[in-house]
């Protein structure tokens, strides 16, 4: 048996960590690698849209656990990892009503915080992210610039996006360049 | 430049988030329909002006199936329901 | 400070002068300045010359009509040729060059073509440069090449950077003159959501050419309000160039176009997609040019503009200055200037009498006409035809005033068409379309007290409709007192050139040309003559070409119509619309989770649409890509190869009705897979013709494992979901894309299960896990979970494990460790692609659209049982079951020394090369080392028929031809012996 360290290399190690672009003091974009928890994609089943509150119980009961995407979809989230037989059990509690898919290496999650947050993502998609359109706890699945992410708003001056693993230095790197007006400070592993 | 398709469930999205299949008033046959209609199903479009229903995925949002009814001329949307609910089995 | 300048007035800041460059000579000019402005300042009225005659050309215009004033500003990588000098803000270090001219616009040797000019007239490129035939390649095409086109490209890379941005809105109000204004005043009021754009830096429109104390204080508190409200955002030097589908405008924002030292931070131009719920176009009114001989003249400008560069700029149009009008605004313009003491020669208005009270000091000729300009590079004198007398003026400008065009471009650009006004002597855009709404002038309007009631009256029910019930007109309507005379097209008994389209040197003879050729139809003129077809879009020549179109044909303008208008209103360029993707972030970039660990191992890789994938190991001392893919394959048969295979589609299936649905979606047999099976499954498109293929596994009663082609991922994934959500609702099926979630290593060769061994906790031995085999398996004494599948694209015994992807790396610097004993390296998709040749395994390189699965041997994977499944009814047509089919064989060189490439045809032995005699292609091909010879896969007529058949192998493209030998595509232990190893 080889002798082994079981090390979880995270999607953003290697990616652009720093200050970048105007050297303002305020007003400043922060962009942060969240830590690889759990992310679980739940599907209904047919006739079995209206399963909320089910998936809410099988969430960590944080805020923005539960992030509704779609009719039946939802994604939940948070920051402890969970082992296969925990997201097994998680699954039998749905009893059949929907379907649980392990996420939590394929998505990746970053928060991107600061007054001009909503001017940086509009230069990437066409959702109307204005606090009185987009309320906090709101999630939608849109394209940013290219690649596909799942926007929520956690704050009135903050989102956090999900990305899957292959896009994520790329998107890293391209909200790099759409903060680098308002200055950014980017934190890729903690 | 632009376009904005009114997902039912995400809202006003640009074309750019969707895949467009094609005409959404055809019915899959049923297996032993014969050869002319099968033809017909895979093969055969109407080239319409005016008012269509094109079938329209939303594949970089909720991932639903649309029909969109729209008018070829006008570019003017009627209508974007989920296809799920036109009900469209063999 | 040049006579040009007046020493007050303006809105420039005296005490901010800037240095510039014209055509390398220095120049000052001040903060508030356009470029034209300087110029005029300057002294400098010749500033181009023009396209076909190079004739010498003054600014026109203040505005984005300008035809005449295009100058190259900027050097290396920053160069813009067409620029017009009316727009460009002037900023200190700015250098500009006037264009298509040599050795220089005041001394051109392309003045000559004006001696050709009865060779040039209207539609001569039709008529000559026809014969020798020989001579368009070599001799017409380059010289025409390069004397087409005004200023020239830059090849040096642009350095700057573009963004493009979405806003949104309840109201957008475009242009921010007086109705602009009073509509975004009315509407930021009531706390709705506006965008006020304008093109101009500063917003006013055309209030900043007015004098009048009331205007000014009316712009200052107008602006003061509007920057005030939070709900209302004014974004300046931004044009909006297009309407679009979804109630969107499309507009370009110069964010840095006004220094010389940009802050790479930010752009120079952004892209803004606009979307409004509601838009008020109050875009203004454009005057229209007369047209009478010598109308080009530098010196002869717009009557407008020359009362815009007096009040904005303090420049005088010259010392003596004519005033040529069919309008009441050229007695505005004479009113101003003889107020800043100026000398107005003359007023000559071609109207039988002048309605308006002139209490000036110029002398009033009515019923009179410009017959011609005397001057050639500047104006020296105006021959005037009054009432049976010629008179000659002389004068060193001319202002003139045709009337006034509503700017209706973006109301027309969704297929609305402009309506003739009789009584406005224009052409009107519907006023009330979906989602837009005209005010002002660019409704019709002429006063501005009307104009600012117009725009406040045109508000209040648009906001009324999106539910701003407290809406209220900041200003009140007034009604229209603006005076509208019949047009003057142009005039009758002109000497010398009367130019109808400035940028194309089409003048009235060329109009008068084409229609008595024949071409009357408005859109047959246009591009017979080419007026309108300029960068300036026709802004001042469509409207006179339609006039004089129709006096030509004794109709009315509604009969002739008005030419199709479409985006863009102005020039955009194309780093506006590339935005941030170019370089790097051309498209973005999708990385393997063992992307780094493959990197470290010194892989060098291959682009496959997104992904980055390994394509060969180079070890030490291997020079050429052969070397390393020959060792590769080489040792992968001999000891084992470990390769990256996370790129390929994987999706979890779940659902009561899983089952059902990969039985109703893939042409064999999948109901009754058992679980910890893997099946090789056909997914058909419904012509019959396979799509995709792939391997899926059961993991469980209710999960089935799919995986596709590394290309078709997205597509299946797409077919899949239309299938369960559109064509089959009522099944219980559910589609987890996984591809990110797992890296998948493939450990392939004789000594793949003796390595896995040591890092799997179960039996892995060929009883315990046959061929075929999925299932989850424990790893490193229960360290982590992953998934083991028994697959061989190689032919080799090969396995491909699944472990989340955050472990990846760690896990194949594990299998390395314990392949380090064994002889394991890593190999690319270079190898596998050998391999897999090698053994006749299929790839989209066969499955190309064209090939059912019989062409490919796989006719008994296609299920007679199931009653319906994709493609099933399709497949049965008779062209589907002809005996000559191309299928999939082997080819293989008679002389191992020679080569073939992919793409040759097959022809037989001693045919002719022709479409005739091809009997197929090769599909894939490949050096295999362990044969020591090129071989190939082809898709040939009866190809599994002709096994030994001598052919050959004909690429027309290099002219190569080689002898060859059909045979089994399985060209490598055809036995199978070593995946049951």
């Amino acid at each position: 048996m080889v002798d082994f360290a079981l090390l979880h290399r995270l999607a953003l190690a290697t990616a652009k960590s720093g200050s970048f672009g105007a050297r303002t003091a305020d007003g400043r974009i922060a962009l942060t690698a969240l830590p690889e928890g759990h992310v679980l994609q739940v599907l209904a089943s047919p006739g079995h849209a209206d399963i909320e509150q089910a998936v809410a119980k099988i969430g960590d009961g944080k805020p923005h656990a539960v992030r509704a995407y779609g009719p039946g979809q939802w994604f939940l989230v948070g920051d402890a990892p969970l082992s296969s037989s925990e997201i097994f059990a998680k699954a039998s509690q749905l009893d059949g009503a929907g379907s649980v898919a392990d996420q939590s290496h394929g998505r990746v999650r970053i928060e991107i915080a600061g007054t001009a947050v909503e001017t940086v993502l509009a230069k990437g998609t066409a959702v109307d992210l204005a606090l009185s359109q987009y309320p906090v706890g709101r999630s939608a699945m849109t394209l940013i610039g290219h690649i596909s992410a799942l926007i929520t708003r956690t704050g009135p001056d903050s989102f956090e996006l999900m990305v899957l693993r292959g896009f994520a230095e790329s998107l890293w790197d391209e909200l790099i360049e759409m903060s680098l007006e308002f200055g950014v400070d980017a934190t890729a592993a903690n | 430049m632009a376009s904005l398709i009114a997902c039912p469930h995400c809202g006003p999205r640009p074309k750019e988030e969707f895949t467009i299949r094609g005409d959404a008033g055809i019915a899959r046959p049923l297996p032993d329909a014969g050869e002319d209609e099968w033809h017909a199903y895979v093969y055969l479009r109407d080239n319409p002006r005016g008012r269509h229903k094109e079938h329209w995925h939303h594949t970089s949002g909720c991932r639903r199936w649309l029909v969109v009814e729209r008018d070829t001329m006008t570019h003017a949307i009627y209508t974007v329901t989920d296809a799920s609910a036109q009900g469209e089995t063999a | 400070m040049s006579s040009y300048r007046l020493s007050k007035g303006g809105n420039i800041d005296r005490a901010k002068p800037l240095d510039f460059t014209f055509d390398g000579k220095p120049m000052q000019g001040f903060v508030g300045d356009t470029l034209a402005s300087a110029l005029l300042a300057n002294g400098r009225q010749l500033v181009g010359r023009s396209f076909k005659y190079h004739r010498p050309r003054g600014i026109l215009t203040a505005g984005a009509a300008e035809p005449n004033a295009l100058v190259t500003i900027g050097e290396g990588g920053r160069t813009e040729a067409n620029s017009r000098a009316t727009l460009v803000e002037l900023y200190n270090g700015l250098t500009a060059k006037s264009q298509n001219r040599w050795p220089s616009v005041d001394f051109d040797l392309g003045a000559v073509n004006s001696l050709l000019s009865p060779f040039l007239s209207a539609g001569f490129y039709y008529k000559t440069f026809m014969w020798p035939a020989a001579f368009w390649e070599k001799v017409y095409e380059p010289i025409i090449r390069k004397a087409a086109g005004l200023g020239r490209a830059t090849y040096e890379a642009d350095p700057d950077s573009y963004e493009k941005c979405w806003a949104h809105c309840d109201l957008l109000v475009i242009g921010a003159g007086p109705a602009g204004l009073a509509a975004a005043l009315t509407a930021g009021r009531t706390g709705a959501r506006i965008i006020l754009v304008d093109e101009g830096f500063t917003p006013g429109g055309s209030l900043l050419s007015e004098t009048e104390q009331d205007a000014t204080n009316l712009l200052a508190q107008t602006i003061a309000e509007l920057d005030s409200l939070p709900n209302v955002r004014i974004f300046s030097r931004t044009t909006v160039f297009g309407w679009y589908d979804g109630n969107v405008f499309g507009a370009v924002e110069s964010v840095q176009k006004n220094t010389v030292t940009v802050d790479p931070n930010r752009p120079v131009e952004r892209l803004w997609r606009i979307a409004a719920k509601h838009a008020i176009l109050a875009s203004g009114a454009e005057e229209r040019p007369l047209v009478f001989g010598g109308n080009d003249v530098p010196g002869v400008m717009m009557a407008g503009a020359m009362r815009s560069y007096l009040n904005r700029q303090a420049v005088a149009p010259g010392h003596s200055t004519v005033i040529f009008t069919n309008d009441a605004s050229g007695y505005a313009t004479a009113r101003d200037l003889e107020a800043a003491g100026l000398h107005v020669a003359a007023i000559i208005d071609s109207r039988p009498d002048a309605p308006q009270k002139w209490t000036g000091s110029a002398r009033v000729l009515t019923n009179a006409v410009v017959l011609d300009v005397k001057g050639g590079r500047a104006v020296k004198s105006v021959e005037v035809f009054s009432n049976g007398r010629t008179e000659t003026i002389p004068a060193d400008a001319l202002g003139m005033s045709g009337g006034w065009s509503p700017i209706i471009h973006l109301a027309c650009h969704r297929g609305a068409k402009p309506v003739w006004s009789d009584a406005k002597s224009a052409f009107l855009a519907p006023e009330k379309q979906e989602g837009l709404t005209l005010a002002g002038s660019a409704a019709g309007l002429g006063s501005f007290e009307a104009c600012l009631g117009d725009g406040a009256a045109k508000a209040v029910p648009a906001l009324e409709a999106l539910g701003f019930s407290n809406a209220s007109a900041a200003f009140a309507a007034t009604s229209d007192n603006a005076i509208v005379s019949k047009p003057l097209w142009r005039v009758q008994g002109s000497k010398g050139k009367a130019f109808v389209d400035y940028q194309n040197d089409v003048h009235l003879k060329d109009l008068g040309l084409a229609v008595s050729e024949g071409y009357v139809h408005v859109e047959l003129a246009k591009r017979y003559t080419t007026n309108g077809m300029a960068t300036d879009q026709g802004k001042l020549s469509n409207i006179n070409a339609i006039g004089i179109l129709a006096e030509a044909r004794k109709v009315s303008p509604a009969d002739v119509g008005t030419t199709t208008f479409r985006p863009f209103y102005t020039p955009l360029s194309f780093g506006a619309l590339t935005g941030a993707s170019k370089g790097k972030h051309f498209q973005p970039v999708r990385k393997s989770p063992l992307h780094d660990w493959a990197k470290k191992n010194g892989a060098v890789f291959v682009e496959t649409g997104l992904w980055y994938r390994s394509s060969w190991f180079p070890k030490a001392g291997e020079t050429t890509w052969r070397e390393s893919v020959d060792r590769e394959v080489l040792n992968v048969r001999k000891n084992a190869g470990i390769c990256d295979v996370s790129t390929l589609g994987k999706i979890e299936i779940h659902g009561k009705d899983a089952a059902e649905f990969l039985n109703r979606v893939y042409c064999n047999a999948f109901l009754k897979l058992p679980v910890g099976k893997a099946r090789y499954g056909l997914m058909l498109r419904e012509d019959g013709m396979i799509y995709d293929d792939g391997t899926t596994s059961r993991l469980g009663e209710n999960h089935f494992f799919m995986t596709t082609t590394t290309a078709y991922a997205a597509g299946v994934m797409n077919h899949l979901e239309f299938c369960a959500q559109a064509l089959w609702p009522d099944l219980d099926v559910q589609f987890a894309s996984s591809t990110d979630q797992w890296a998948q290593i493939a450990v392939v060769g004789p000594k793949s299960r003796t390595i896995l061994q040591a890092l799997v906790d179960e039996d892995i031995s060929d009883a315990a896990f046959p061929f075929l085999g999925a299932k989850e398996v424990s790893l490193f004494g229960g360290k982590l979970t992953g998934r083991l599948f028994r697959i061989s694209f190689s032919g080799e015994l090969a396995y491909e494990l699944a472990v989340p992807a955050g472990y990846g790396e760690a896990v194949a610097d594990a299998i390395m460790e314990a392949g380090a004993p064994h002889g394991i390296c890593p190999y690319g998709v270079e190898a596998l692609g050998v391999m897999r040749i090698e053994k006749g395994h299929v790839t989209h390189s066969e499955i190309n659209g064209t090939v059912i699965p019989s062409d490919l041997g796989f006719a008994k994977m296609v299920s007679t049982a199931k009653p319906d499944f994709i493609g099933k009814a399709m497949l049965s047509r008779e062209g589907m079951v002809a005996a000559d089919r191309l299928s999939l064989v082997g080819v293989k060189p008679i002389d191992p020394a020679t080569t073939f490439k992919t793409g040759s045809h097959i022809l037989a032995k001693g045919a002719t090369p022709s479409l005739a005699n091809d009997q197929g292609y090769v599909s894939s091909s490949c050096y295999s080392p362990n044969l020591g010879s090129t071989i190939g896969l082809a898709l040939v007529k009866r190809g599994p028929q002709r096994h030994g058949e001598r052919v050959t192998v004909w690429n027309d493209l290099k002219n190569e031809y080689t002898e060859a030998e059909l045979c089994s595509p399985v060209f490598f232990d055809p036995e199978n012996g070593k995946l049951h190893g």
